[in-house]
């Protein structure tokens, strides 16, 4: 087993500020760089203090990796980059390339407004640490550098999310972020090949949840939605400027028109054009049904949706708002809040968690005297509800997930102790311990067919019965070498190199001048007209098909000098 | 303590104590302990304990603490080590037997509870709270905890490992300086029994053949030689140096990175570097011991010291040289000739160490252009700084990495394959490149340095980020070349440089790339503020395209482009340098960019154009812009008009920074002598202070103000709050004569106020009268708002009552809420 070290900063057993360190192959990579909401000191970044005594971040680091625009995984990526100091690539997909600002600046808006923040990062910041960003494709392999390479595969969860493979030689290790195995009303599921990663570091968010299904959520949402309309109440939906928003925004357009309501719905910031900018730019990332349905109809333009003027919060009758902040803690949310909690025709739908101290915490928490500043007291007399629509992967979700990637192992992170005990448990059994009778597992065989009987045996046992020899198939290739040194000689580099790199497999130099590693055979051979080139022929089983082709491609790269 | 909170925190720990109630937020916890911590800096943690004796029953529980979550476990451990850090309350608690059972065996320590990390790290932390006082250490001297802290080194979770050891170097600075000890003996075997037993580890730990173990003895004396600068760490090292002498004869070095540390700690401790203690040759032999990798950042703390022999110095300089010694042999036609870096005679790197692979190559280079430019803005650099030969390097790598240097060796072709594209060197070579700008070189060189930024900025294969970086370097070059005696802002050699450049930037104001664009136009910003007013440098720009172009891009689809094309626009104009473009398919089309700008303030669905606009604009009202000073009354009103309208309310705060201006230059500066300011002078007659106030009524600037006085984000309203408070510094002397005021337009005014305050936004107050706006400033209490709003408004919500009335208001209530994360 090659050694892997895994370092979490920040979410290892709890959720926010997602930051985990992976060494792999003398690599160092940062998977997600976020904040943690709750707090407003130090402790609301990972901490770095760890990588920082070992030298400089730049030269300690390879690159960092964004799994998703949410900011418990990428709030402090300005703040590591432009104030901490790290200079080096930073690899997300396009949608999160693309939002990631968004919700930053909005994150940064609201910390200045709300607290006066002076010593934080700017919105120039922001924009010097997005140039450092290389966008990815799905499934496109990047090349960090010659031995470093990553892998973005679909997460679902919210647009742009992804999990990433990140491999140095043969070894591997797969980062899931946040990721959801059922699809929703905009996004697909979570897909990965079967990578066989040495390592499967995993959400555990719903680690012992079955989730019930988001559609009763939606009709919940949609019902409450719309009792409160009927009775010409208003409704107050807190979100952020993306994510969540679209998402419910699609919900209740939809709605609108199969009920051909006629009361406005707005969006309170100036945010949904560019948020929908993205959402149809980056359409393919969205699940099969919005696809399908784009060259009729765009889901993300809105024809109920409205922006909001301030001057609306007065109107009178039932109306709809979207606002920001999310945790109604500053801002637009707060002060139409204000306005309509007295009122108990009208509602507050919070769409998502709230942390402690802001008003949001406090009324999801049955608090309905509320102290604001200057000693006022807001009674809240307005109905108020809680829905939500977070999708993570619930555990037969990240079972499925582990069944899809085989990995060799697993960590569980961004999730509860204890709750992770009891999915740990879950793995192991359903992964390690005795096959399931019922569960169906892939069989290596020969089916013989004699005097109307099958039998199912052994390849081998097939062969003698039958009395025939086995075929060998290798597969070769031929790997041109500068070197004007002998044949033997070169041999004796190639197996001096190759035993320094692959200290855990068995290399020999057999007496005929070739060399073996497990079942690759290679030969030096003189090339037939340049008596600089030496020629390697390499052969192996289809059993080592993994180690030939790494093999290969180091043989490539050529020699170090000092191999003798 | 609060009474309020004083009442609800039974009820609190009652929650606490009782394992059926889930804690609601994981930051809880964290921000109680906070609160403790607080409450007993301030005063006595016994009498906190007897006014509140629920927290007593509180940490009983701990006993069975099986019941318990790891986390109220660690929260419990940690309190009660905040509490026991004064000495009359940890003797109250241990006559309770209450410590022994919480930090001994019969607690946690011994149960399943321990497997948590969380658990372990909050035993970890309540011993370092608690020992601070002599008491603390006979506790620990007796409960047997040192050897549990000993383990703990080496624990699974890295954060306790690293906790650990800080503890350790807690107990072992406190054990020493215990006043019933004495003055510490020369001999660390008449030490506190406590510091014996852990120096006796860290010497074991030092003499061990396992590499973590030694790492962890070496980060031990690091943190303490770093933190306690007492004359016994003297004795200490004395004590111990062999050792770690010892360590640099093993083949390879163990934790040489720990090794660097420790050793750069002990050089840095005032009390060891004076006396020396065989420390330099030590430091002599580790940098002649150690990889060159390993060896540069040890040569570079050497040479950040204050205080150290020449010889070392040189030594420590030599290697941090040598990467690049290697490569300037390797580039050169005679290797080893003078404009070698540092001189190569007795440099005893070979190139081979440069060649084993690429990625150390890449790796070694990367550091070492990194510690030069860290080092060279110091004044302990050494002295004379090599200039030329660093210049030189640079420009050898930047070649070598673009494929344009010649190699003269196997080593030099090495380098080349090593090199080519290699993004990471590059722009560590273009970033240590724009900090020798800093220093003087031959012509030649400097000649080089244009070139090579020249093809760099030329290059088809630059990446965004390399472009951004050789931007920053040409402007740092073209920032320091000396200016001509013969007058003129920039020297011939730099001027025919931004010639040569300017047919460049075009291609990168065309980059599909949006940071390329972008890192574009910032450099055309900056240019053009510096040498907008140079002949050849306007002459060669505007036969240029770059103005054209420049002016589409305000029109592109990033808004951080459309946000820099509004700055360099601004720029360009401020300076006479924007001509309005002859547009063929549109010839209706020509408008000034006044109101080019003003249509994007007014439309565009970004923060950042509107915010760059609103900048220009201010920046033009301060410098008297042209279009600007035609009818600066018109303009204001024009911008207060949209401005005040934004939803971005960092646009608002900008509109008012813009008001604040036009006050200022109508009323004077608050502390101004401007002779030709309209300033009302002290008892100055009603009708010059109402005329001097007309043009704000007439821009409607006191509508914008007034309202948004009650805007809800913060800043807004305190930025009004500053305006209005200059504005009646202004008007004092005027409203002292009025006296009261209570016409019909303050009666309207006030009435708006109220409505503006109780959240109704309502329509504009139309046509304002002078007098009534002074008599509102008066009556208004703008320095309690003033006050109120500096408090913040996490000052209700992140109070102790909050934090407590919370945490109740969550007991019993189940969700999955807490799980879900936005």
């Amino acid at each position: 087993m090659p050694e892997i070290r895994v370092t979490p900063l920040g979410a290892g057993q709890d959720v926010g500020r997602s930051c985990i360190l992976v060494s792999i192959g003398g690599k160092n990579v940062m998977l997600d760089c976020g904040m943690h909401m709750g707090f407003n000191d130090d402790r609301r970044f990972p901490d770095f203090s760890y990588i920082t005594r070992n030298g400089r971040l730049t030269d300690f680091l390879d690159c960092v990796i964004i799994s998703h625009f949410h900011l418990d995984h990428c709030g402090a990526l300005p703040y590591f980059s432009e104030m901490v100091g790290y200079d080096g690539p930073i690899y997300m997909t396009h949608p999160t390339q693309a939002i990631c600002p968004i919700l930053l600046e909005d994150y940064r808006k609201i910390a200045v407004d709300k607290k006066g923040e002076a010593n934080f990062f700017t919105s120039q910041m922001i924009k010097d640490c997005m140039k450092k960003v290389v966008a990815v494709h799905l499934h496109q392999t990047v090349q960090v550098d010659d031995e470093l390479e990553i892998k973005a595969y679909y997460a679902g969860h919210v647009l742009g999310a992804a999990m990433f493979q990140i491999k140095v030689g043969s070894e591997s290790v797969v980062y899931t972020g946040d990721y959801n195995m059922t699809p929703d009303r905009h996004l697909g599921a979570a897909w990965i090949d079967k990578c066989r990663p040495n390592l499967l570091i995993t959400e555990s968010t719903y680690a012992t949840t079955i989730r019930d299904s988001k559609r009763c959520r939606e009709r919940d949402f949609l019902k409450k939605v719309h009792e409160a309309v009927e009775r010409g109440g208003k409704v107050l939906i807190p979100v952020f400027a993306l994510g969540r928003a679209q998402e419910l925004c699609i919900l209740l357009e939809t709605f609108w028109e199969r009920m051909n309501l006629k009361a406005p719905i707005y969006f309170s910031t100036g945010l949904t054009e560019k948020a929908n900018h993205y959402y149809k730019l980056f359409i393919t990332w969205t699940n099969q049904k919005i696809r399908k349905t784009f060259v009729q109809r765009n889901m993300f333009e809105f024809k109920h949706i409205k922006a909001f003027d301030r001057a609306f919060a007065d109107n009178p009758g039932p109306m709809v708002v979207f606002a920001t902040p999310g945790m109604l803690h500053a801002g637009q949310s707060l002060q139409i809040f204000r306005k309509w909690a007295g009122n108990e025709k009208n509602m507050v739908i919070m769409p998502g968690y709230c942390v402690q101290g802001t008003v949001g915490h406090k009324i999801l928490s049955g608090q309905r005297k509320l102290e604001m500043e200057g000693r006022q007291v807001l009674e809240v007399k307005m109905q108020v509800e809680y829905m939500s629509f977070s999708a993570h992967a619930d555990a037969k979700g990240i079972m499925q997930l582990v069944g899809q990637a085989e990995p060799e192992n697993v960590l569980l992170v961004h999730g509860e102790a204890k709750k992770m005990e009891f999915l740990k448990q879950k793995i192991e059994q359903e992964f390690r311990l005795l096959p399931d009778a019922k569960k169906p597992r892939l069989l290596h065989g020969t089916l013989i067919m004699k005097d109307s009987n099958f039998r199912l045996v052994s390849s081998e046992q097939a062969l003698k019965e039958l009395g025939l020899a086995e075929h060998q198939l290798r597969f070769t290739c031929r790997v041109h070498l500068h070197d004007p040194r002998k044949e033997q000689e070169t041999a004796l580099r190639v197996y001096s190199h190759l035993k320094s790199v692959l200290k855990d497999h068995c290399v020999q130099h057999l007496p005929d001048g070739s060399v073996t590693v497990e079942s690759i055979l290679i030969q030096a051979a003189a090339h037939s007209e340049d008596p600089g080139t030496k020629v390697l022929l390499v052969s192996w089983t289809y059993q080592d098909e993994e180690l030939g082709s790494y093999l290969t491609s180091l043989l490539k790269k050529g020699l170090p000098q000092g191999a003798t | 303590m609060d009474p309020e909170c004083s009442q609800l925190l039974p009820a609190l720990c009652a929650v606490l104590a009782d394992p059926r109630q889930p804690v609601a937020d994981d930051t809880c916890l964290e921000k109680l302990l906070d609160w403790f911590k607080t409450i007993a800096d301030a005063g006595s943690s016994l009498l906190l304990l007897q006014e509140n004796p629920c927290l007593v029953t509180l940490l009983c529980p701990v006993l069975k603490p099986q019941d318990l979550s790891p986390r109220v476990l660690a929260f419990l451990l940690r309190l009660a080590g905040i509490l026991a850090a004064q000495e009359d309350c940890f003797q109250h608690l241990q006559q309770g037997d209450l410590l022994p059972r919480l930090f001994g065996e019969a607690g946690p320590l011994g149960g399943a509870a321990w497997t948590a990390p969380t658990v372990r790290s909050g035993w970890i932390q309540g011993l370092c709270s608690l020992t601070q006082h002599p008491s603390a250490l006979c506790f620990l001297a007796h409960s047997g905890a040192v050897d549990t802290i000993f383990s703990l080194q080496g624990d699974s979770s890295l954060f306790v490992a690293s906790a650990a050891g800080q503890l350790l170097v807690h107990i072992l600075g406190l054990s020493m300086q215990a006043p019933a000890e004495g003055h510490p003996s020369l001999q660390p075997a008449h030490w506190p029994a406590c510091a014996q037993k852990i120096v006796g580890h860290i010497e074991e730990s030092l003499r061990a053949t396992a590499t973590p173990q030694v790492t962890q003895a070496l980060n031990v004396l690091t943190t303490m030689f770093s933190h306690c600068h007492d004359p016994w760490t003297q004795v200490l090292w004395v004590h111990l140096s062999p050792l770690v002498a010892c360590l640099l004869e093993k083949d390879p070095v163990p934790a040489a990175h720990s090794l660097v540390d420790l050793l750069l700690s002990v050089a840095r401790s005032p009390v060891l570097s004076s006396s020396s203690c065989g420390l330099w040759d030590t430091l002599a032999q580790t940098l002649s011991r150690l990889r060159a990798s390993q060896a540069g950042p040890l040569a570079l703390g050497i040479l950040k010291l204050q205080e150290c022999p020449k010889a070392l110095r040189a030594q420590a300089f030599a290697v941090l040289l040598q990467p690049l010694t290697c490569v300037l042999e390797a580039t050169t036609q005679a290797p080893g000739l003078p404009g070698s870096v540092g001189g190569t005679a007795d440099a005893p790197l070979t190139a081979g160490m440069l060649l084993p692979s690429k990625a150390a190559c890449v790796g070694l280079l990367c550091q070492t252009l990194a510690h030069l430019e860290l080092l060279q803005p110091l004044p302990q650099r050494p002295s004379p700084w090599p200039w030329a030969p660093l210049l030189s390097a640079a420009v050898t790598i930047l070649r070598l990495c673009n494929g344009s240097a010649t190699p003269t060796s196997d080593t030099g072709t090495h380098l080349c394959a090593f090199l080519a594209g290699c993004v990471r060197v590059q722009r560590a070579a273009l970033d240590f490149l724009g900090t020798l700008s800093q220093g003087t070189g031959p012509q030649e060189l400097v000649t080089q340095v244009f070139a090579i930024l020249l093809e760099y900025l030329t290059s088809p294969d630059s990446s965004p980020t390399v472009l951004k970086k050789a931007f920053q370097a040409t402007l740092q070059w073209l920032q320091s070349s000396p200016k001509p005696s013969g007058g003129g802002d920039l020297e011939p050699h730099a001027q025919l440089f931004l010639r040569e450049l300017l047919p460049v930037l075009p291609k990168r104001l065309c980059s599909p790339c949006w940071d390329v664009r972008d890192s574009g136009l910032e450099f055309l910003t900056q240019t053009v503020r510096r040498w907008g007013g140079q002949a050849g440098f306007r002459h060669a720009l505007l036969a240029s395209e770059v103005p054209e172009l420049t002016e589409q891009l305000l029109r592109d689809p990033e808004s951080y482009v459309r946000a820099s094309a509004v700055a360099a626009m601004g720029q360009l104009s401020s300076r006479g340098l924007h001509i309005i473009p002859a547009s063929p398919g549109h010839p209706g089309a020509q408008q000034s960019l006044l109101e080019e700008l003003l249509h994007i303030l007014s439309t565009d669905s970004e923060g950042f154009p509107r915010r760059a606009v609103m900048q220009v604009f201010t920046q033009w009202l301060r410098d008297s812009h042209a279009d600007v000073a035609a009818d600066t009354e018109h303009f204001v009103a024009r911008v207060l008009r949209v401005a005040s309208q934004d939803l971005d309310w960092e646009v608002r705060a900008q509109g008012l920074e813009l008001a604040l201006v036009f006050l200022e230059q109508t009323l004077g500066q608050p502390s101004s002598s401007c002779p030709y300011a309209m300033t009302p002078p002290a008892a100055a007659p009603p009708s010059l202070v109402a005329q001097a106030l007309q043009p704000f009524c007439r821009v409607q600037l006191f509508d914008f103000a007034f309202r948004a006085l009650f805007d809800c984000d913060r800043p807004v309203a305190q930025k009004s709050c500053d305006l209005l408070l200059f504005l009646r510094a202004k008007t004092a002397s005027y409203s002292d004569q009025q006296g009261s005021s209570s016409g019909p337009d303050v009666a309207s005014l006030e009435a708006a106020l109220q409505r503006w305050q109780a959240g109704d936004q309502g329509q504009p107050l139309g046509d304002l009268e002078p007098e009534a706006v002074v008599a509102v400033l008066r009556s208004l209490d703008l320095e309690g708002l003033r006050g109120a709003l500096a408090e913040s408004s996490d000052h209700a919500e992140q109070s102790p009552l909050s934090l407590l009335q919370d945490m109740l208001a969550t007991a019993g209530i189940l969700g999955e809420n807490e799980a879900d994360c936005y």
